[in-house]
């Protein structure tokens, strides 16, 4: 069965499925990096999408009563997007009013927002159609899927594996993506962008410089929306032909997260919706096992605390070796530093992918009865408990004090060599090879991402280091 | 008038409402209409006393929320009046359709003479006979908007035509005709009178329509059309209005007037008070913490593991057992929320919503593979060994000794917060994180403890759901209850004496949401609409300086106070 799994995730069907997931992870990631950046956080994205998905179901669906069926199938599916993107966008701008003009919480307006959109839509939903939990009973359309021409697949190598990929993907797949180059244009090429981001870098400052704070922060709002607006749209016409309620189930939450994992740039954004897209496509292809369904519910929640931590842990490490190299004056040398940066990053990363093993394990404890009953499961939970504290306590003392990677640079070495080879080695036996093979090539493989990283160069480097400064 | 006294007129007023409330309610619960019905039904009632001991509570909560808000008390009135308005405009808006009903049914058409009946294949109608079909049926795609039917007469013939909705369920408003052979209309009618009600069986209401006595002026084939009649603008926004009325009378009333609906009232109003109280202790520290969700989902998981386990030890033991255990579940689920933010600071509001998300799936996965016993047909434990629950202290409803713990809570909290020094560095990292931390307070240890401290509350509230109310686990056992805890918190300024009051009157709101789908099937979403509005304009803190400001400026003061003001309050109270 895992056999299954491993040919899926190296398919060109498994990437195009990571982009279609990412789909409406990265259009509300878009929204909340540009209200960010303008210093209003939109935390009512969630409920702008519901609004947009609901809104693009019904106007697509009544629009072959109005047009007649013939006109209705082309027309129905842009005017439900520019309907729905509409309705999110009067959302967002009520959040504006709200928040500018009347002074309200930001946050606590948005979270009304996202009251006011999960229940709006089911409120009318139910009478419209009569039912509280889906739309099926409204004939809603889809927006098109855009064709690759054919000759990208006769490229030879490359070329059938990007047409698998790229080939049949919504437009709003395009439309995500493309945006992702709008917003770097508007954000870093055009006057509009600087306003944006000077109001949410120091708005005062801003605003005494003649910028005009408020109506920025209006026009980032109304970004947002769009943003939402069309992440919501993708949800309930982008692959499937209904609304159901409170579909959007998290994505405007963890769209919060991602600019913050994607250091608040449009391209890291993109790359951050990426990977959760990737957890999440994995999620649906690990919930064919025989495992509870829930445990792969968890990783992209589970993903989005670790990126917040991660962020958090290393901005710290970072701040902290930025101080020291300030404290040593002229004499440093910036390769070593960058090592040492990196070092410090990996370690947070392998400490925190630990703790998905204490999830695991936590979770066949307290139900052995999903994992094959408690005689498997309480040893191999054992093992996967024990495992995961090992290998957080090992990189733990490098995450607490950056400073004991270059003072014991061996150990720190030595902690992520069997870290990275423990998970590199149970990546590699999903492959089946015999147990020597898994473990020496994980070990080999982690030892060539800290030779790359430059952790021999801090070794070389490591008795300058030592003195006290 | 000086400060003492003007204390002293609000704590008149205070005791003055709450008794008010006390024998409002405790009148109104048992749908009594005399004071002589009312003796009676007090007796006959099981747990009476028991039911006015609760209400005497509520009249507490009542004058505690008059007493301690004072004047703001007035603008939280207000507030929730206008919310309230909002949603009956948004429940008429959804039942401008109510005056569908009279355009759509199943009718008949009967054609009444004592003329011999002619002979004819080709039409649809007898004499004696009748014909049925259904007007503009819901959901069909070319529905009938009109029906004719023709039947062939004899010149002289004395005809009567009656067209009626076909049965109870049709209120369908019918008009008829009746056309000649040539096609002209002879004669049409939109009503029947009382006397034809009384004459012909077949008619129901003064809505059908008859055509009597009509003398055929030439022989041939004539044809009768019926169609509803069209609606007036006013008969749509009357009916709209009647329907809502007849809703918002089920929304606002409806949790009073029967002791079991009542019990619906108070023991949902259990719940949301322990989570508001949570909800506004991180509040109080400044903290958008919602994870009081999660928090609740491990409390009631713990709890209920707990009592459906221990089923040889004594209740007295197991339910202060499983009530701090659930305490200590949600404590450590809230803490680590709370080291994410003070010691890494990971933005609390996504954290907590993440973790939401990962205890509702741990929940679910206990239940689904553990806790489920493997012949139940859906997703939920077995139902708790008898004692194992909280007790009732009224019989047959879930109104438990939860009373007396909620009591204890709201105490407890509120000396927490005011009394303690903890209370005081939340409050004062709450109002300045900077201040705080220059003044020597650790706010680091006081955020975290905070969220944790949170916790605790959320999870008693998870053993309330389990123990108390549900007696078992079941799936989904809060859908979004942090959410209403904001709106309960945020009504009482996050001020542990007041939130009994929001509490009691956002579980009304719920409760009384439930009978209206019940009764006038609008749906109970609308009273999450009217929760966002009471967000929105609870929070919207210049509404209020607006009109100052507007006034001021009128005046061509330019006065920049009020704005400031303003800023201040939002500081202070959120």
């Amino acid at each position: 069965m895992f056999d299954n799994v491993i040919q899926g995730i190296f398919s060109a069907a498994f990437l195009a499925s990571i982009l279609r997931v990412t789909t409406p992870i990265l259009l509300p990631s878009l929204g909340a990096l540009v209200s960010d950046r303008a210093g209003v956080i939109n935390i009512g994205l969630e409920g702008l999408m519901l609004v947009s998905a609901f809104i693009g179901v019904v106007i697509s669906a009544y629009s072959q009563q109005w047009f007649g069926v013939d006109v209705g199938r082309v027309v129905g599916p842009w005017l439900g997007l520019v309907a729905g993107v509409f309705g999110s966008v009067l959302l967002a701008l009520l959040l504006g009013f709200f928040h500018l003009r009347l002074k309200a919480d930001l946050i606590l307006a948005g979270i009304a927002l996202n009251i006011l959109g999960s229940a709006g839509t089911v409120a009318v939903m139910y009478e419209l159609t009569g039912d509280r939990g889906n739309t099926s009973t409204l004939a809603s359309l889809q927006v098109p899927f855009i064709q690759l021409p054919e000759f990208i697949n006769q490229i030879p190598v490359i070329g059938p594996f990007i047409f698998n990929v790229f080939d049949n993907q919504s437009a709003m797949t395009w439309i995500a993506f493309l945006s992702v180059i709008f917003v770097w244009f508007l954000l870093y090429r055009t006057p509009f962008g600087f306003h944006l981001r000077a109001t949410g870098e120091n708005p005062a400052a801003a605003e005494s410089v003649g910028i005009p704070v408020v109506r920025t922060r209006y026009m980032a709002l109304l970004l947002s929306g769009v943003f939402a607006g069309l992440g919501g749209i993708h949800l309930s016409m982008g692959y499937l032909t209904l609304f159901q309620r409170d579909m959007s189930s998290g994505r405007g939450f963890i769209a919060l997260a991602t600019p913050l994992l994607g250091g608040n740039r449009p391209v890291g954004t993109a790359i951050a919706s990426l990977v959760f897209g990737f957890f999440d496509a994995l999620a649906i292809r690990i919930g064919t096992l025989q495992i509870p369904s829930q445990l792969p519910q968890m990783i992209p929640f589970v993903a989005t605390i670790m990126a917040l931590v991660i962020y958090a842990l290393q901005a710290r490490q970072v701040q902290i070796i930025r101080a020291q190299r300030a404290a040593q004056g002229a004499g440093f040398d910036p390769t070593y530093w960058r090592v040492l940066q990196r070092l410090s990053v990996l370690h947070v990363v392998l400490g925190m992918i630990a703790i998905i093993g204490v999830i695991i394990s936590i979770s066949m404890f307290a139900a052995p009865k999903g994992f094959g009953g408690e005689e498997t499961a309480f040893p191999l939970g054992l093992v996967i408990a024990v495992t995961s504290v090992i290998l957080i306590a090992l990189n733990m003392p490098f995450i607490a004090r950056v400073e004991r990677i270059r003072q014991q640079t061996l150990f720190s070495g030595a902690a992520t060599l069997v870290t990275l080879g423990v998970y590199l080695a149970l990546f590699l036996s999903l492959f089946r090879p015999p147990l020597i093979v898994a473990i020496g090539g994980g070990l080999v493989l982690a030892a060539l991402v800290w030779v790359v990283l430059g952790g021999l160069n801090l070794v070389r480097s490591a008795p300058m280091s030592a003195q006290p400064t | 008038m000086n400060g003492k006294a003007s204390r002293n007129i609000s704590y008149v007023i205070a005791i003055i409402v709450g008794l008010i409330i006390f024998l409002a309610t405790s009148y109104r619960v048992f749908g009594a209409g005399t004071l002589d019905e009312w003796v009676e039904k007090f007796n006959t009632t099981a747990g009476a006393g028991g039911i006015l001991f609760v209400n005497a509570l509520v009249g507490v909560s009542v004058a505690l929320f008059v007493a301690q808000l004072k004047w703001n008390a007035l603008r939280v009135t207000i507030t929730v009046i206008a919310a309230l308005i909002f949603g009956y405009v948004v429940t008429s808006l959804f039942n401008l359709d109510t005056a569908n009903k009279y355009t759509q049914g199943e009718f008949i058409v009967a054609l009444v003479s004592d003329a011999a009946p002619v002979e004819q294949d080709d039409v649809d109608l007898q004499y004696g006979r009748q014909r049925g079909g259904e007007l503009n049926k819901p959901g069909v795609r070319d529905p009938l908007t009109e029906a004719s039917f023709t039947f062939a007469g004899n010149e002289g013939d004395v005809i009567t035509i009656l067209a009626a909705a076909a049965n109870r369920r049709s209120e369908v408003d019918l008009q008829v005709a009746l056309l000649g052979p040539d096609g002209q209309t002879l004669a049409s009618s939109t009503s029947a009178a009382a006397e034809q009600l009384e004459q012909f069986e077949d008619l129901r209401s003064e809505k059908d329509a008859v055509i009597a006595d009509f003398t055929l002026p030439a022989s041939g084939v004539y044809t009768i059309t019926t169609q509803p009649e069209p609606l007036s603008t006013g008969t749509i926004l009357s009916e709209a209005i009647s329907a809502t009325n007849t809703a918002y009378e089920a929304f606002l009333l409806g949790p009073l007037g029967r002791p079991n609906r009542w019990a619906v009232w108070i023991q949902d109003a259990l719940t949301l008070i322990l989570i508001g109280l949570a909800i506004a202790v991180v509040f109080r520290a400044r903290q958008f913490s919602l994870g009081a969700e999660g928090q609740l989902y491990f409390g009631a998981l713990v709890s209920g593991a707990i009592c459906l386990a221990w089923t040889n030890l004594p209740p007295l033991i197991v339910v202060p057992v499983a009530i701090l255990a659930s305490m200590t579940a949600g404590f450590l689920w809230g803490l680590l929320p709370g080291v994410l933010k003070a010691y890494l600071g990971a933005n609390e509001l996504v954290a907590t919503l993440m973790l939401n998300a990962v205890a509702t799936r741990f929940y679910e996965l206990v239940l689904t593979f553990q806790i489920k016993p493997p012949t139940a047909g859906y997703t939920a434990s077995a139902p708790f060994p008898e004692g194992n629950v909280l007790a009732p202290i009224i019989p047959d409803t879930q109104v438990t000794i939860a009373v007396f713990i909620v009591i204890i809570a709201v105490i407890a909290t509120w000396l927490l917060i005011s009394r303690t020094p903890l209370g005081y560095e939340i409050r004062m990292v709450g109002s300045n994180r900077k201040f705080a931390d220059y003044g020597g307070i650790n706010s680091k240890r006081v955020i975290m403890l905070s969220m944790a401290v949170s916790g605790v509350l959320a999870g008693l509230a998870g053993a309330h759901l389990a123990m108390g109310i549900h007696r078992m686990l079941i799936l989904n056992i809060s859908l979004g209850l942090a959410f209403e805890g904001v709106v309960v918190s945020l009504l009482a300024r996050n001020n542990p004496l007041v939130i009994p009051f929001t509490g009691l009157l956002y579980a009304y709101l719920r409760a009384g949401a439930q009978f209206m789908e019940r009764d006038a099937n609008v749906s109970f979403e609308v009273v999450r609409i009217i929760q966002a509005v009471i967000i929105l304009l609870i929070t919207a803190e210049a509404l209020i300086t607006l009109y100052r400001y507007r006034r001021t400026d009128r005046a061509s003061t330019p006065d920049q106070k009020p704005e400031a003001t303003a800023a201040i309050e939002g500081t202070a109270h959120v």
